[in-house]
C-alpha cells in the first residue's frame, strides 16, 4: 500500500490538538520547574527549622524530578504520537 | 580548569600499595581506550568514500544509536563529570532544576533536526553556513558571519578539552614529571588523527564509548556517593541536614535565580543544539525517525543520569566533605581541595571501601572517562571546525573551483593545523602561566553557546516562519554579537578604570547573575532582525517555496 504522498495530508486534526496541547503542558513544566514557580516551594536561604521535604528528598530536588516526569511525558507522548506520524511519512 | 587542578592534588597523596593499584589500572585502562579509539578511527576510515558528504556527514547514513550517543556526548562533555557535580556540590540543590533544560534540546533534536536533515539532504548542504546562505543569499557576510560563530563556539572548546587531556593525566600520575605533557600530547595527537583520517563517522564511533563511558561515569558516582552515606535512608538523612542555603534557591553562592535557571533551560538548551557540530549530526542522520529515537534517548536518558547521578554525588559530596564559608565565599573542604574534583574524590576514596579491587577498577575507569569526556568535545569541534573552514571559507572564496578530493584534503589539514595550534598554545602557557592568548581564549568558551545561540532566530525563519530577509540576518547577528561583546575579555579588559566603562561592567555583572547571556543577546538579535527584515528585501518566493518543499516530510527520498 502506497503512503500518503503529504504529511500534511496525513496528520489528522487530532495530532494538530494534540501537539497544542503538548506544547502547553511543557511551557508550563518549563514556568513552573526551573522557572518562577520555584518561588512556590522554595524555602528560602534564610529558612530555619526542618528542611521542607517530600518523600525524604529536599523540596526543591522533589519539585525538579516531578517537573522532569512531566516534561519526559510530553517527549515520550510526542515520539508515540506526532512524531511517529511525521516520521513515518518521511521515507 | 582550576578543578581539574585540584583533581591532581588528590591523585597527588602520598603513595600506598592503594594509590600503586590505581595508578597501574589506571595506566592500563587508560591504554587500552586509547588503542581501542585509534582502531575505531582505522574501521571508520576503512568504511571511508574520498567525498565531503561521507567525510564529513558519514554518508548521511547515520543509526539511531550512533546518533543518539554522539548528540549525547557532544552535548554533555567533561562538564558531565567534573563541572555539574562541582556545582551541585558548591551550590546545593537548586541545580536539580538544571536537568529540565535536556527535555527542551530533545525537542529541538526532532522539531528543528528531523526539519535540517531534510533540507540538507535535498540540498545537499554540509555545515548550518550552506544551508543559511542558500536561503538568505546576498553576499559573502551571512556565510562569514555564521562561520565566524561556529569557530567561537569551537576554537575555545577545542583548546581547553586538550589542555584537560594534561591535567587528567597529571592527575593520574602525578609523579611523572611528563606525564602532562604525554597526556596533553596523547589526547591531541590521538583525537587528530582519528577525527582526520576516519572523519565523522570515526568522530560518531568513538562517541559511542565516550558517550556510553559518561552516563556510567554518571551513574556509578551517584551510586557511590548514596553507598558512601550507608544507603539510601542515611544519604536522605545527611542531605536534610545540610546548610538551609544548600537545600534553597538561589544556592550557596546565589548564582541561580529563576529567572537564570528559566533562560538557561530554554533557550541555552536550543543555542548548544544548533551549534555547527549538532547541526552536521542532523545532516548525517539516516532519516527523520532516527532523529526521532535520537531525541526520545536524547530527553529521558541524559536527565536520569543527572538527576540520579550528578546531582546525588554533588549532595552526598557536601554531607561527605562539607563547604566552609571563608571571607565571604564558599570553599571545598580541604580533602577535596576544588569543587569540580568532587566526582572523582568520592569515587576514589570510597569506591575502594565498597568493592575492593573491582572499586579501585572503576574508579580507574571513571578517570578514563572524565578523559572520553574532553575527547567528546575536541573531536566533534573539530571536526566541525574543519568543515566550516572548508566549505564556507575554502570552497567559497579561496578556491572556489576545488574537487571534492581536494576540499576533503584541505579539511585534513585544518585538523592537523588546529591541533598543532593548540598544543603550542597549550606548552606556551604552561612554559609562562602569564600567557595571554591562551587565556583570552579559554575564557571565551564561557560565551561559547551564547555565541551559538545567535543562530536560533534564522533556523526558526528558514524552518518555520520564511518571513526575514538576508539584511535582516545580517543585522540580527551582528547585534547580538555586538552585545555579547561587553561580556568578553577583551571589553573587560579596555573598559577597566574609566568612569564609563567601570559603569558598563557593573551592569554586565548585574546581567551575567541574573540571565542567560545568549539569552539577553538574543533579545537585541530578534529585534533587529524582525525590524529590518520589515523593511528589506526577502528571498523570492521561489526560494521560500522551495524550502518549504524540502522541509516537508516526503514519502520517496
Amino acid at each position: 500500500m502506497a503512503y500518503p504522498p503529504r504529511m500534511s495530508e496525513a496528520t489528522t486534526n487530532n495530532d494538530r490538538k494534540l501537539a497544542k496541547i503538548l506544547a502547553v503542558i511543557f511551557v508550563v513544566a518549563l514556568v513552573m520547574g526551573p522557572g518562577p514557580g520555584i518561588r512556590l516551594i522554595d524555602p528560602g536561604p534564610d529558612h530555619s527549622g526542618p528542611t521542607p521535604t517530600f518523600l525524604g528528598l529536599p523540596a526543591i530536588y522533589a519539585w525538579g524530578l516531578f517537573w522532569f516526569l512531566v516534561e519526559a511525558a510530553v517527549v515520550i507522548t510526542a515520539y508515540r504520537t506526532i512524531w511517529r506520524s511525521e516520521a513515518e511519512d518521511d521515507r | 580548569m582550576m578543578i581539574l587542578d585540584v583533581l591532581a592534588e588528590v591523585a597527588g597523596k602520598p603513595d600506598d600499595a592503594e594509590n600503586a593499584l590505581f595508578k597501574n589500572t589506571a595506566f592500563v585502562v587508560l591504554g587500552a581506550y586509547l588503542v581501542l579509539l585509534l582502531w575505531l578511527g582505522y574501521l571508520g576510515y576503512r568504511k571511508s568514500k574520498n567525498s565531503e558528504e561521507d567525510y564529513y556527514l558519514a554518508g548521511r547514513g547515520q543509526g539511531w544509536i550512533v546518533s543518539s550517543l554522539t548528540i549525547m556526548a557532544t552535548f554533555f562533555s567533561s562538564f558531565a563529570l567534573l563541572g555539574a557535580p562541582g556545582i551541585v556540590y558548591r551550590d546545593g540543590v537548586i541545580f536539580a532544576l538544571f536537568a529540565l533544560n535536556v527535555p527542551v534540546g530533545a525537542l529541538a533534536v526532532f522539531i528543528l533536526g528531523s526539519r535540517i536533515r531534510r533540507v540538507g539532504r535535498a540540498n545537499g548542504y554540509v555545515t548550518p553556513g550552506d544551508m543559511i546562505s542558500d536561503y538568505y543569499g546576498g553576499g559573502a557576510a551571512l556565510r562569514l558571519l555564521v562561520a565566524l560563530i561556529g569557530a567561537l563556539y569551537a576554537i575555545p572548546y577545542v583548546l581547553i578539552q586538550m589542555n584537560a587531556g594534561g591535567v587528567i593525566t597529571k592527575a593520574m600520575f602525578p609523579d611523572n614529571e611528563s606525564a602532562f605533557a604525554i597526556g596533553s600530547g596523547c589526547l591531541a595527537v590521538i583525537t587528530m588523527l582519528y577525527v582526520m583520517v576516519g572523519g565523522m563517522r570515526s568522530v560518531a564511533w568513538t562517541d559511542v564509548i565516550q558517550g556510553s563511558l559518561l552516563i556510567f561515569g554518571m551513574l556509578l558516582a551517584g551510586f557511590a556517593a548514596v553507598a558512601a552515606l550507608g544507603g539510601v535512608g542515611g544519604f536522605l538523612d545527611s542531605v536534610a541536614e545540610l546548610p538551609a542555603k544548600s537545600l534553597s534557591a538561589p544556592g550557596t553562592t546565589g548564582g541561580f535565580p529563576p529567572e537564570k535557571l528559566f533562560t538557561i533551560c530554554a533557550v541555552a538548551s536550543i543555542g548548544s543544539m544548533v551549534q555547527p557540530a549538532q547541526w552536521m549530526r542532523y545532516y548525517s542522520a539516516s532519516s527523520s525517525n532516527t532523529l526521532r529515537r535520537s531525541a526520545l534517548v536524547f530527553g529521558t536518558v541524559l536527565p536520569i543520569c543527572f538527576l540520579f547521578g550528578v546531582m546525588l554525588v554533588g549532595l552526598g559530596g557536601q554531607a561527605l566533605y562539607p563547604t566552609a564559608e571563608e571571607g565571604g565565599k564558599v570553599v571545598a573542604h580541604s580533602d577535596v581541595g576544588s569543587f569540580d574534583s568532587i566526582l572523582i574524590v568520592v569515587l576514589k576514596n570510597h569506591l575502594p571501601d565498597l568493592f575492593g579491587f573491582v572499586g579501585i577498577a572503576l574508579a580507574a575507569l571513571i578517570c578514563v572517562a572524565v578523559m572520553a569526556a574532553s575527547m567528546s568535545t575536541a573531536d566533534s569541534n573539530l571536526h566541525a571546525l574543519s568543515a566550516v573552514f572548508t566549505r564556507d571559507i575554502y570552497a567559497r572564496y579561496l578556491r572556489p573551483k576545488s574537487g571534492e578530493g581536494e576540499r576533503t584534503w584541505v579539511g585534513r589539514t585544518v585538523i592537523v593545523a588546529a591541533t598543532a595550534v593548540a598544543v603550542l598554545l597549550i606548552e606556551l602557557q604552561r612554559a609562562d602561566s602569564s600567557f595571554e592568548p591562551y587565556k583570552l581564549i579559554a575564557s571565551m568558551g564561557f560565551l561559547a553557546i551564547a555565541f551559538s545561540s545567535q543562530l536560533i532566530p534564522l533556523t526558526i525563519d528558514i524552518l518555520f516562519v520564511r518571513r526575514g530577509s538576508s539584511t535582516g540576518a545580517v543585522s540580527g547577528i551582528v547585534a547580538g554579537l555586538f552585545v555579547l561583546f561587553f561580556f568578553t575579555p577583551f571589553f573587560s579588559m579596555n573598559a577597566a578604570g574609566n568612569p564609563t566603562g567601570d559603569q558598563v561592567l557593573e551592569l554586565v555583572a548585574q546581567v551575567r547573575s541574573n540571565i542567560d547571556l545568549g539569552s539577553f543577546a538574543l533579545v537585541a538579535n530578534i529585534v533587529v532582525f524582525v525590524v529590518v527584515s520589515k523593511f528589506t528585501k526577502k528571498p523570492s518566493q521561489e526560494t521560500r517555496d522551495q524550502f518549504a518543499e524540502a522541509i516537508r516530510p516526503k514519502t520517496n527520498d
